[in-house]
């Protein structure tokens, strides 16, 4: 049973409004350990120097894309294994099915509460306390 | 923390910049010089706007968005085709998104049916559209959807805490040797990039540490053990000590790990200096060890490849902004201001020292005076906005007009990055907005004229924008009809703004549409010509301290330059005096300076005189005169005459007493508490802490006599 206060957690967004929002909907669930990227790359360096216990990263970015990052972790060997939840659109069957292809652990529709995204990271990690 | 208010705004803000990403986009693609990626980025710009929009709640937004956003879709996996038509659709769509952008930040409300002629129109065209994927979506879903086969999966927290994270622990002594220091490696920072690696317990030792007085600075005593853990692999650790392997005693030795089972291919086996660390003596793990341990790596070369690979982006610096309120540059402005003025007050005072002392100081205020100059650049540079921001508004005032006027018109702009001080940014935006109306309305043909003449069915109006000779120049060109003369000379002959018998260029007769009250346009139309004439935009761009020309080539088109200075605050200037008053003029408008003789000024009637110079005729005009100020220079041989640019290829001979010298001087408005003065543009405050003003030359010169009037007459002279 995780304590969500120990919890470390990447936020992948480029758009800083979003990060921020899912930043907040995390505190809300009580997790305080956020580091934020705003890109694949910057994800990719975030990973591979700290512990992370949970990746939630957007699809939606430009030159690589959530399922980019996806494969890029799932293919590192200090990082494959952690945790990832992709944000999608509305509607968004396909990518829902490459992503599970590709190792997610979970997927999420923007918009989001708050009890939506600790329904979600509790199917992936178990119960928060 | 940020509140939700401040995320709307930052979220307002990356809308801004989607939609122009969004517009310039689809304009590419509609002429053809869109590729993938183009489409790609406008689609993730509508998604972009959507998925903030739908976060932050604002419905309106969403659903035009979605519907946006399908017939991008279509259109990015090539079931749908981009003929102009549709792309047409496309930007209309993209005009309406803008509004309702700014709607939703401006909280307004939005009417139920806002943006539905557009939206219809989106819809057909994803109806024509034959893949099944367009056919679902077309009502927002709910937050969630069914109908998708996935199970979330479930992570080990076990598994996660191993592999994931890996910690390992290395036992770490580090005892720099003598050299060290002197080989330009510094300690401290390479146990800050340890320290970045992760936690770092560091016990530093100073057992060597020898009295103060007998102390070397340039020699390391201090040494440290510690223990780090971290994920990182081995190699990483290694690499922080990369260059120094020769200048230290180093020993790192991976102790008992948490995941003695991590099978991670990262782990580098203990190297052969097992030892344990005995702090107190000195170890001397031979400094081959680090990098030994690096060729052994070789079987997982590739574990270690990925961890570096993903640190050197690290390395590359990356261009970073941030955000600043602009009082705060407005403020830093102000300060340097005051610096330049209390600068050259000091200079004054230099001047008059005696020559021993003054030497050294005067030799380090020129190093103050070259610091403060950078700084003020500098400064300036902050407060400097890309022309684009006014320019990307004119593509859609150019749509609309077309369509009102049923014309076809293109804009074509460049030079949008080109940079320019704010306080000018904000007042372009009436000018040249007053004369790209002027360009669609008057200036381009209908289609069917322009093809009776022989020119494309559609008018192109190109916008551009460059630094020149220290003024951004902005320039709009179309290939219109251009003026036509006679209507203007008849109209300005009429009106008795020009004298019956003068003899005009083209060019000055062109330049005769920017006097006040001249229209030419039988009815008035809706889109320009309501009392808003050349003539206002003439003085918008002069009250900048700008200059505007008109170019106009009959049948082929009219060229409209506007030269800006770069700055409203501070400027290069020349103090002259005339009588007892001292001026400061722009820097920029002098050509030349000289001392005339006698035989080379003649005089005519109607003028005050005229100097010969090199072959030319250049009016002179005495600026005791036109300020009315009492002076005792005639024409004596003292006089120096100031070869002025006065702005449309104009010259004229400004006669003053003397010339003082050349100063960087702060501009301060006086219009609050004088309103406008004719000939003066602002004041300044000298070196000798007094007060100048600065002369308008604009201004000036329509004082002296109007400048074609003036040409008529020293031509019919000559």
């Amino acid at each position: 049973m995780p304590n969500a206060v120990a919890l470390k957690v990447l936020v992948v967004d480029d758009q800083n409004s979003v990060r921020q929002m899912t930043r907040m909907t995390l505190e809300e669930i009580g997790i305080r350990n956020i580091h934020e990227a705003e890109n694949g790359v910057r994800a990719m360096e975030t990973a591979a120097l700290q512990p992370l216990d949970l990746i939630i990263s957007d699809f939606n970015m430009p030159e690589m894309d959530g399922l980019g990052l996806l494969r890029a972790v799932r293919g590192h060997p200090v990082v494959r294994k952690v945790p990832f939840i992709l944000l999608t659109g509305r509607g968004d069957k396909e990518l829902v099915v490459k992503a599970a292809q590709a190792g997610v652990n979970n997927y999420l529709v923007k918009p989001f509460t708050a009890a939506i995204l600790r329904e979600k990271i509790e199917q992936v990690m178990g119960k928060l306390s | 923390m940020a509140s939700l208010e401040q995320l709307k705004l930052t979220f307002f803000d990356e809308c801004s910049e989607a939609l122009q990403q969004i517009e310039a986009g689809l304009t590419d693609i509609r002429s053809g010089q869109g590729s993938d990626d183009t489409i790609n980025a406008v689609f993730r710009g509508v998604h972009s706007v959507k998925g903030g929009a739908g976060i932050f709640g604002f419905e309106a937004l969403v659903e035009f968005a979605h519907v946006f956003e399908t017939v991008l879709d279509a259109l990015r996996r090539g079931s749908l085709t981009a003929a102009p038509e549709t792309l047409d659709v496309l930007l209309s769509a993209s005009d309406v998104l803008s509004d309702l952008v700014q709607k939703s930040r401006s909280g307004e409300a939005i009417e139920p049916g806002f943006g539905s002629e557009c939206r219809v129109a989106l819809e057909k065209i994803i109806d024509q559209d034959k893949s099944e994927a367009a056919a679902d979506d077309n009502s927002p879903a709910p937050a969630d959807f069914d109908g998708i086969d996935f199970t979330p999966v479930r992570v080990d927290m076990n598994d996660a805490a191993d592999a994931a994270t890996a910690l390992r622990a290395f036992t770490i002594t580090f005892r720099p040797k003598p050299e060290m220091l002197k080989n330009a490696n510094e300690p401290l920072y390479l146990l800050r990039e340890l320290r970045k690696l992760g936690e770092l317990d560091l016990v530093a030792h100073t057992d060597s540490l020898p009295s103060l007085s007998e102390l070397e600075p340039d020699r390391p005593y201090i040494w440290w053990t510690g223990t780090l853990r971290t994920s990182a692999a081995r190699a990483q650790i290694d690499e922080v000590f990369e260059f120094v392997a020769g200048d230290c005693d180093l020993e790192i030795v991976e102790t008992a790990a948490d995941t003695a089972a991590a099978s991670a291919p990262a782990d580098m086996e203990i190297p052969e200096a097992v030892a344990a660390p005995a702090p107190e003596e000195s170890i001397s793990a031979p400094p081959q060890a680090p990098p030994a341990v690096k060729p052994a790596v070789g079987a997982a070369s590739d574990a270690t490849e990925a961890p570096n690979a993903a640190r050197a982006p690290a390395a590359k610096p990356a261009a970073t902004t941030t955000r600043i309120e602009l009082d705060k540059i407005d403020r830093v402005v102000n300060m340097v201001g005051e610096l330049v003025i209390a600068q050259a007050m000091l200079g004054q005072i230099v001047q008059d020292l005696p020559e021993a002392t003054a030497g050294r100081l005067s030799q380090i205020l020129d190093e103050v005076i070259h610091h403060t100059r950078e700084l003020k650049d500098s400064v300036m540079s902050m407060r400097a906005q890309p022309v684009g921001a006014v320019f990307q508004r004119m593509p859609r005032l150019v749509r609309e007009l077309s369509t009102k006027t049923s014309k076809k018109v293109r804009l074509e702009m460049s030079g949008e990055t080109t940079e320019v001080d704010r306080s000018i940014i904000e007042r372009l935006s009436d000018p040249l907005t007053h004369i790209i109306r002027n360009s669609v309305d008057h200036g381009i043909e209908s289609p069917a004229d322009r093809l009776a003449a022989g020119k494309s069915e559609e008018g192109t109006i190109r916008l551009a924008a460059e630094h020149r000779g220290g003024r951004i120049v902005i320039e709009i060109r179309d290939d219109g009809a251009g003026i036509n003369s006679e209507r203007v000379l008849k109209k300005a002959r009429e009106k008795g703004l020009v004298s019956p018998n003068a003899a005009l260029s083209e060019d000055e007769i062109s330049n005769l549409i920017m006097l006040p009250g001249f229209s030419t346009a039988e009815t008035i139309s809706d889109i320009s010509g309501r009392g808003v004439g050349m003539d206002v935009v003439r003085s918008n761009i002069q009250d900048l301290g700008g200059r505007i020309s008109l170019k106009s080539e009959r049948g082929r088109g009219m060229t409209i330059q506007l030269a800006l200075p770069l700055t409203l605050a501070v400027m290069d200037g020349m103090v002259i005096k005339v009588g007892q008053q001292t001026y400061v003029m722009p820097l920029s408008a002098i050509v030349e300076c000289l001392r005339p003789s006698r035989s080379d000024i003649s005089n005519l009637i109607g003028t005050r005189g005229m100097l010969q110079l090199r072959g030319d005729l250049v009016p002179l005009a005495y600026l005791g005169d036109l300020l009315d100020i009492s002076t005792n220079a005639g024409t004596s041989d003292e006089s120096v005459v100031i070869i002025t640019d006065a702005g449309e290829g104009t010259r004229f001979g400004l006669v003053v007493d003397e010339l003082l010298g050349h100063q960087q001087v702060v501009i301060k408005s006086i219009e609050e508490s004088y309103g406008s003065v004719p000939g003066i543009a602002a004041a300044t405050i000298l070196g000798n802490g007094r007060v100048a003003f600065i002369l308008d030359i604009e201004k000036l010169s329509n004082l002296t006599v109007s400048a074609p009037v003036a040409a008529g007459i020293a031509r019919n002279a000559a």
